[in-house]
């Protein structure tokens, strides 16, 4: 069972838990070299930091195709940038490394974040949030038939009402930002000077909210999803 | 705009029905998420709330799509 706190509850530091017993033994040997001094650790430092550089350039690769606008040389650019900046995480948080998972796919994971936020991050470079209100007519697109364009359009401004009368200027603008206009959470955090973590809090609180308002309101949301197959 | 794409869009306005847990509890589980999913066990029953969250949140569905692959190709 996980002691993974839910979105709105209170989290709490849990107690450190000793390594389980059970631990594999390159897992053991990666504490142990790292946590030694001397050539072991540097040598250690430096497998890790090409452990990591794989899994960056593994992402990058995996998102190349969404970002035309890099050539080569920024995709390797990245992959180091997102190497060296999970070897200073993990090297961080060693002692948070709990034996839950084998030690490279704990290491891992911090390569793919990095990489991952400097691609989001780099794809929106100089480009502007869209206004609210283009965010919304941005869903009635030209060309539809009239017909199809007046059930979306009462669905559209259904959401558009409950919105605006429920949810608070800065749940607004992050609900519309993320949902409607598909900011990525890193790059919305970035602009509004806050962390990833308390941006999805803000979006949950929001959504939550629009769930209980359409509920009150005799509208089942999720027959909402069905009717806009 | 196609229909398909509003229903994505309602479906990122309302968010996952259940309960769910946030960006940073589930960066600090998606390793262990991952390996009970390779090893065929029910990551799910493990770590409640972290599925929901994928499906809420599309940088983090992004991050374990990642590590899953990484990890089922050093598996292969």
């Amino acid at each position: 069972m996980s002691g993974a706190t839910l979105v709105g509850e209170v989290s709490t530091a849990p107690p450190k838990p000793a390594l389980p017993p059970d631990l594999d033994q390159e897992s053991r040997e990666w504490l142990h070299d790292l946590r030694a001094g001397g050539g072991v650790r540097e040598a250690a430092v430096a497998r890790l930091h090409a452990l990591l550089l794989k899994a960056a350039r593994f992402e990058v690769s995996r998102r190349r195709a969404t970002h035309p606008h890099l050539r080569g040389d920024d995709f390797d650019d990245h992959s180091q940038q997102a190497a060296d900046d999970a070897l200073v995480s993990v090297l961080r948080r060693l002692d948070d490394f709990r034996g839950a998972s084998r030690f490279t796919t704990w290491a891992y994971k911090f390569a793919l974040l990095e990489a991952a936020v400097k691609l989001r991050k780099r794809a929106w470079q100089g480009r502007e949030i869209p206004l609210e209100d283009d965010a919304w007519s941005s869903l009635l697109a030209e060309g539809m038939e009239p017909a199809a364009l007046a059930e979306q359009g009462e669905l559209v401004a259904t959401l558009k009402v409950a919105i605006d009368s429920i949810l608070t200027e800065h749940q607004r603008r992050v609900l519309v930002a993320l949902a409607i206009d598909g900011v990525p959470i890193d790059v919305l955090a970035d602009r509004l000077d806050t962390t990833r973590g308390a941006l999805y809090k803000t979006l949950h609180d929001a959504r939550r909210k629009l769930r209980a308002h359409l509920e009150a309101s005799g509208l089942a949301p999720d027959a909402m999803l069905e009717e806009t197959d | 705009m196609e229909p398909r794409d509003l229903n994505d869009v309602v479906g990122r306005l309302l968010g996952p029905a259940g309960p769910e847990i946030g960006c940073d509890a589930c960066f600090e589980e998606l390793d262990r998420y991952v390996e009970l999913e390779v090893a065929g066990e029910d990551a799910d029953a493990a770590i409640p709330g972290l599925w929901a969250h994928l499906d809420g949140c599309p940088a983090c569905r992004e991050e374990h799509e990642s590590l899953r692959a990484l990890v089922d190709g050093e598996a292969a």
